[in-house]
């Protein structure tokens, strides 16, 4: 009994050791391959940038009104994120590389679907960059016009207006990468109807008030709002 | 209709104005064969898709009497010309279609006439025409008697701040009622800016502009009593259209004015500046209210459009709880900022000029408080000292639009 179970304990052993030798070399050489590839996306992401520098991307970008886009919204410059996009695609690369030399069971296909999802995740990243300028340029457009024209509680409005726009984009991209279709569809629908039928509950029943002096705004009191505010011209 | 070659061109763009175009064709015919007894004249009615036959009223009112107040018969035949540039209103095609219309008939002097004002006095049409056609001047500016509080704008922010930047003082450049001369006319027309949204929405501001850049002679000349008109433009609206106007013409017209210092006095025809004693009513309170409200909530956008001290200087009056005084030096260096944010593209255009609205406000809130009862002349010096401050301060101005870095140290 004992002798057994001293048997089936220094398998074990062995078996751990085995696992461990055969594993540790693995992981060293993928923890090899992503410190390399750190370094080779380090410095292509410099390459990259000096020949754009070298280019005069930006110059070009800002004849384009791309730089502008970006700056708009809150974004580096088109040099600086050409750059570290290509860093991170290099990196992400060795990283997926670095983990398929563990040999796990099932990650190899896995990663292969990571590779073959590289085009759309691009779609979608570009999905996304659209709704981030979009949202930012909407929102703050909503936010001048609520606070030029007076009405309470601007930054709510313009919250909104970003919230259903990133809300959109998100909805977007996520479809685009065929992640969770389904679930992105229903989650979009709900919020947005969610967000709708609060916003109508809100305005109808708290905001009766607001309602009846908007409403005496554009169709009651035209006449005493342009004697209240001087001839401008 | 064959009209030949014509001395003067009145022009009148019209959408949907059946209401008031033919009491204006008329006063405007009666004062021509009064003041223009010998000149060949044309009337050109450019409509953008009226459909309350407001053509067809025009075309139809009844003649002036031919004979002036001496007696005199006119020897000349006067010609309406009406037509539809295009379905939907557009200024800048209407007004492009009667400077086409000026250069085909070789006009001398033309004038553009607002089809708001249907009982304009008679004299309206000959001060915007005589400079033009017997002095020779290429651009004419008018000049009117305005309420005390009316046409703030352009007393605070456009004409000091043109007169500054351009060099050439000019209280009306925005204005939709002026003259020119055909030599302008196709200067205008040869220009290659036609598409651009500015100047479809808002031409006339920048044919003035234009005409100060392009260095033709310029006056002024005084038209009366300038009235409300059921269509003003609201102060959001107004200042969306005129400031943004003046901030794309400082953009294209950079070269001109870089090099120009101090301010030329122009010629001008009557008094220069007058003010009727009767005031609106204002309503301080509100205009204090979204002055406060528009600097809270806007904070990000003002932050970065505006130098930090600047800003914390309006945020400093903004928490001050007994009104107060929007300095002269302050005002200068808030519009000079935003001109220059402008010029670095630090926010899309149109929201530039938006976030620049509840500072206006603050600005005329301290102005009416400053001038409640101050008479004319008083508050004329006040207007002089804040455009020489707009002069002094133009190296800033310069100094902002050359750095390569937006606004923000």
């Amino acid at each position: 009994m004992r002798e057994t179970m001293l048997r089936a304990l220094t398998q074990a052993y062995d078996n751990l050791l085995h696992m461990i030798g055969e594993f540790l070399p693995r992981f060293i050489v993928m923890v090899a391959i992503i410190i390399v590839g750190w370094l080779v996306a380090l410095i292509l992401k410099r390459i990259t940038r000096s020949i754009l520098r070298l280019t005069n991307l930006d110059r070009l970008g800002e004849e384009a009104g791309a730089s502008g886009v970006l700056r708009k919204a809150a974004l580096p410059s088109l040099t600086e994120l050409v750059s570290r996009a290509v860093f991170w695609l290099v990196w992400l690369g060795f990283i997926l590389i670095g983990i398929s030399v563990l040999e796990i069971s099932g990650m190899q296909e896995q990663i292969s679907r990571i590779f073959g999802l590289l085009p759309q995740f691009l779609v979608a990243l570009l999905i996304l960059f659209i709704g981030l300028v979009a949202a930012n340029f909407f929102s703050r457009a909503a936010l001048l016009g609520a606070v030029n024209s007076g009405y309470p509680s601007p930054q709510v409005f313009s919250g909104a207006v970003r919230f259903v726009i990133w809300i959109l984009a998100i909805s977007m991209a996520l479809e685009q990468i065929g992640l969770a279709r389904e679930t992105a569809i229903a989650a979009f629908s709900i919020v947005f109807g969610a967000v709708m039928l609060g916003l109508a509950i809100a305005f109808g029943l708290g905001g009766r008030d607001l309602a009846r002096l908007t409403l005496e705004k554009y169709f009651g009191e035209k006449k005493k709002e342009k004697e209240d505010e001087p001839m401008p011209l | 209709m064959s009209v030949g070659e014509v001395d003067l061109l009145v022009g009148i763009a019209t959408h949907n104005h059946a209401k008031t175009i033919g009491n204006l064709v008329r006063t405007i015919e009666e004062c021509l064969v009064q003041s223009f007894p010998r000149e060949r004249i044309v009337i050109v009615n450019a409509d953008g898709g009226s459909r309350d036959d407001t053509q067809g009223i025009l075309l139809r009112a009844a003649p002036p009497e031919s004979k002036n107040a001496r007696g005199l018969t006119s020897l000349r035949t006067m010609h309406r010309i009406s037509t539809r540039y295009a379905n939907a209103p557009s200024p800048g095609l209407a007004l492009r279609t009667i400077l086409a219309s000026a250069e085909l008939l070789r006009t001398k002097a033309c004038a553009i006439v607002s089809p708001e004002n249907s009982q304009p006095a008679c004299g309206w049409v000959t001060s915007l025409l005589r400079p033009a056609f017997q002095d020779h001047f290429d651009f004419v500016a008018p000049l009117y008697t305005r309420n005390k509080f009316d046409g703030l704008l352009a007393r605070n922010l456009l004409y000091p701040m043109s007169r500054a930047v351009f060099g050439q003082r000019i209280r009306e450049l925005h204005s939709g009622e002026f003259g020119f001369s055909g030599r302008l006319a196709s200067h205008c027309l040869s220009q290659t800016v036609w598409h651009e949204e500015v100047v479809r929405a808002w031409p006339e501001y920048w044919m003035a502009i234009s005409a100060v850049s392009g260095g033709f002679r310029c006056c002024q000349s005084y038209l009366g009593v300038k009235g409300r008109t059921e269509t003003s433009p609201d102060l959001v609206a107004a200042i969306r259209q005129t400031v943004g106007t003046l901030f794309w013409c400082l953009e294209k017209q950079s070269d001109f004015w870089m090099d120009r210092a101090d301010s030329e006095i122009v010629p001008t025809f009557g008094p220069d500046h007058e003010l009727a004693p009767t005031t609106s009513r204002v309503n301080r309170k509100k205009l204090l209210e979204m002055f406060r409200d528009g600097i809270s909530g806007l904070e990000q956008i003002l932050n970065s459009v505006l130098h930090a001290g600047t800003f914390a200087e309006i945020k400093r009056l903004a928490a001050l709880n007994d009104g107060f005084d929007y300095p002269d030096d302050l005002w200068a260096r808030t519009l000079y900022e935003f001109a220059a944010s402008y010029h670095h593209g630090v926010l899309n255009h149109d929201h530039l000029i938006q976030a620049l609205v509840p500072l206006y406000r603050g600005r005329i809130y301290s102005f009416l408080m400053q001038h409640q009862e101050s008479s004319p002349e008083e508050m004329e010096t006040g207007t002089e000292h804040l455009c020489m401050e707009m002069e002094r301060q133009k190296p800033y101005l310069m100094e902002l639009w050359k750095s390569n870095s937006e606004v923000k140290p």
